[in-house]
């Protein structure tokens, strides 16, 4: 098939169905005009189809690999080269076939829900569930919806070409399979809490190994697990779970704070008590001793003269006693009604503003 | 007029060289089939092939792993919970010629897998309770260890499973791949993809999870009045310890003290009890004021000396 054109013939049956390359632009273009050159002049109708023939020629015999991706060349159909980023020629006319595999790009897939985009500051998500992909059973037996996403890279184009027919939906139907395996053999609640970064390893570990048994080409990254949470009727209760949790807690707190102000309190209470008594003890002692220390000196004073002392002493209080006192009444032995003696209320009143 | 002679000629050139060669992709194996009867042998390598024109026709099959996905099917369990199961299988086509004459292509494949894999995961799955389905072989969950959740999973039976879900898987492909190999197919494995309860059993189980929580968040509420009257009842001994404890020092610091000055005055006083009674009275009378009457005998010692100078 060296004359062109086998080549052309080969490209109106195949090289539109195969060719994914960016040399395929010329394709449909190139379609001879067939059995119409009657009328018009020969040499035009030749000129216009070699132009045509020689641009294709031009636009189908190269192909540029951009840095994130790995091209495939096929030769009719049979795979003779990968290519690295960069300008390459091939064989026109559809004879090779370029597939191009973005090995370098970290792929991702979601489980749950989906990324509308991820133009400007935060992303967009679309607003509806996807309960089917996301709602599974648990080790107990209960409904737990669980997020995931799994990142992968393409790590072998040829593999991943004719390994096996759509991988990336296999790598769906898979990740499903062993997510669901996965937390079913765990406890919704350790699901829902601790067992996250577990869960999300052990799939991945699961996820690769499926992919090597099949030898698709596919690199797993990472398993993430995102929004774990219980079905949606169950929710409030979850809440009401946690709710409770945190009065639990307010309770405990409330108590302790009354323990906290109350004891210190009381302690100082009891402080002050014990120091008020302290007062009182040194405050009666000092007392009794200034008292004692009085009636020592008084004493010795006394014995030296007692009747005088005696009777001075109470004559001495009487006088100052008596001015003070609102009634004093003097009675005698054998009298009835008392005998006022003197009474100091009387001039007292009348002479109230100038005493004495 | 030479020049269209030449044309028709290219044209009929060209529709030979077309129906007389063909292109078998990396990702295909081909059977030429000539008058609905295969002929030669398999073609698989890729690259340009010739074949007989207009007489030889190319059956095309694809040499990759494929994947098959099953209808959601409602099935009972061994418990009679019914759940919704889906599976999902990976095959290959091994023998083409086997494959061209008994399910012709990837679709008539697709009837008989369906038929196949779903009468087989029936089996499986309404012979197993749904425990063992769920759980794997590694199960290791401690019902003793369950901390705060303790409570409410009592009621579910947490004994490990004797096969487990990889188990099952195996059983499935084992039985569907004894099945298999006469329609030329050759099954890479059998996966449960989804199994989820059916709608009217799911809301059974949100009741139950309802419930569970409920009782939970109950224990919850009731811990924390627990707690709390716990604290509060060690703060009411305490406070009782503390104030006692106080009151009782205090009295007996003041106790000493009435003992001590008791013993000051005893000693010093009992030196002369007589003069200490006479200073006592005399100092009880400096505290009468204006609301008292004194009610005095004109007999007593004050008036003595009056009396006497009357007398004179």
């Amino acid at each position: 098939m060296g004359t062109p054109a086998d080549r052309l013939a080969e490209l109106l049956q195949f090289g539109p169905r195969k060719n994914k390359g960016s040399g395929s632009g010329g394709g449909g273009s190139a379609y001879p005009p067939r059995g119409g050159g009657a009328k018009l002049p020969g040499g035009l109708i030749g000129f216009v189809i070699a132009a045509l023939v020689a641009l294709w020629l031009v636009t189908s015999s190269y192909y540029t690999v951009q840095p994130e991706e790995r091209a495939v060349v096929k030769r009719f159909g049979e795979v003779v080269k990968t290519a690295d980023p960069g300008l390459h020629f091939k064989l026109p006319f559809g004879i090779d076939t370029v597939e191009f595999v973005a090995t370098e790009r970290v792929l991702k897939q979601e489980f749950g829900f989906r990324t509308l985009s991820t133009d400007g500051e935060r992303s967009e998500y679309a607003s509806e569930d996807f309960p089917d992909e996301s709602l599974m059973l648990s080790g107990d037996l209960n409904i737990i919806d669980v997020e995931w996403v799994v990142q992968y890279r393409i790590s072998d184009p040829m593999k991943y070409l004719y390994g096996m027919r759509d991988p990336d939906r296999t790598l769906r139907d898979i990740s499903e399979s062993v997510m669901r395996r996965v937390v079913g053999n765990r406890l919704g609640s350790d699901v829902l809490t601790t067992a996250r970064v577990e869960i999300g390893e052990l799939a991945e570990r699961e996820i690769q190994e499926a992919m090597k048994q099949y030898d698709n080409g596919i690199h797993i990254v990472t398993v993430q697990l995102q929004d774990v949470v219980p079905p949606r009727a169950v929710q409030p209760a979850f809440n009401e779970v946690n709710e409770a949790r945190q009065e639990r807690e307010r309770m405990i707190n409330e108590a302790t704070k009354r323990l906290n102000q109350e004891i210190p309190k009381a302690s100082g209470e009891a402080n002050r008590l014990i120091a008020e008594a302290e007062g009182y003890a040194s405050e009666r002692v000092n007392q009794a001793l200034g008292e004692t220390a009085a009636f020592r000196s008084i004493l010795s004073e006394y014995r030296s003269a007692p009747a005088v002392t005696r009777a001075r002493m109470y004559i001495e209080t009487i006088r100052n006693v008596l001015p003070n006192i609102g009634t004093v009444m003097v009675v005698k032995d054998g009298k009835t009604a008392p005998l006022p003696y003197f009474d100091l209320r009387k001039p007292r009143a009348a002479t109230q503003e100038q005493p004495q | 007029m030479k020049s269209t002679f030449a044309l028709i000629i290219g044209v009929l050139v060209a529709l030979g060289v077309l129906q007389s060669t063909y292109v078998i992709d990396q990702a295909e194996q081909a059977i030429l089939v000539q008058f609905g009867e295969p002929v030669g042998e398999l073609v698989n390598t890729p690259g340009l092939h010739w074949k007989l024109p207009f007489i030889q026709d190319v059956r095309r099959f694809d040499k990759r792993i494929l994947s098959w996905d099953g209808d959601v099917t409602q099935i009972p369990t061994l418990g009679r919970e019914f759940v919704v199961v889906d599976t999902t299988a990976r095959w290959r086509i091994v023998d083409p010629l086997k494959f061209l004459r008994s399910v012709r292509d990837e679709a008539g494949a697709k009837t008989r897998l369906d038929d196949l894999l779903d009468s087989v995961s029936r089996d499986i799955i309404s012979g197993t309770t749904l425990e063992e389905i769920i759980r794997s072989k590694d199960w290791a969950v401690d019902a003793k260890a369950l901390g705060e959740e303790g409570v409410a999973i009592e009621q579910v039976d947490l004994t490990k499973p004797k096969k487990g879900r990889a188990t099952l898987e195996k059983e499935m492909m084992a039985a569907a791949a004894k099945l298999v190999p006469e329609l030329g197919i050759e099954l890479v494995d059998v996966r449960l993809k989804r199994i989820n309860y059916i709608d009217s059993v799911s809301r059974q189980v949100e009741t139950r999870m309802i419930s569970e929580r409920q009782s939970i968040a109950e224990r919850f509420r009731s811990e924390g009045q627990g707690k709390s009257s716990e604290i509060l009842g060690q703060m009411e001994r305490e406070l009782r310890q503390i104030r006692s404890e106080a009151e009782r020092k205090a009295a007996e610091i003041r106790g000493k003290a009435d003992a001590e000055a008791t013993k000051i005055y005893g000693e010093t006083y009992g030196a002369d009890p007589e003069f200490f009674a006479f200073l006592r009275t005399l100092d009880s009378y400096k505290a009468m004021g204006e609301n008292t009457t004194l009610v005095l005998d004109a007999d007593s010692e004050f008036f003595r000396y009056l009396d006497s100078t009357r007398a004179r």
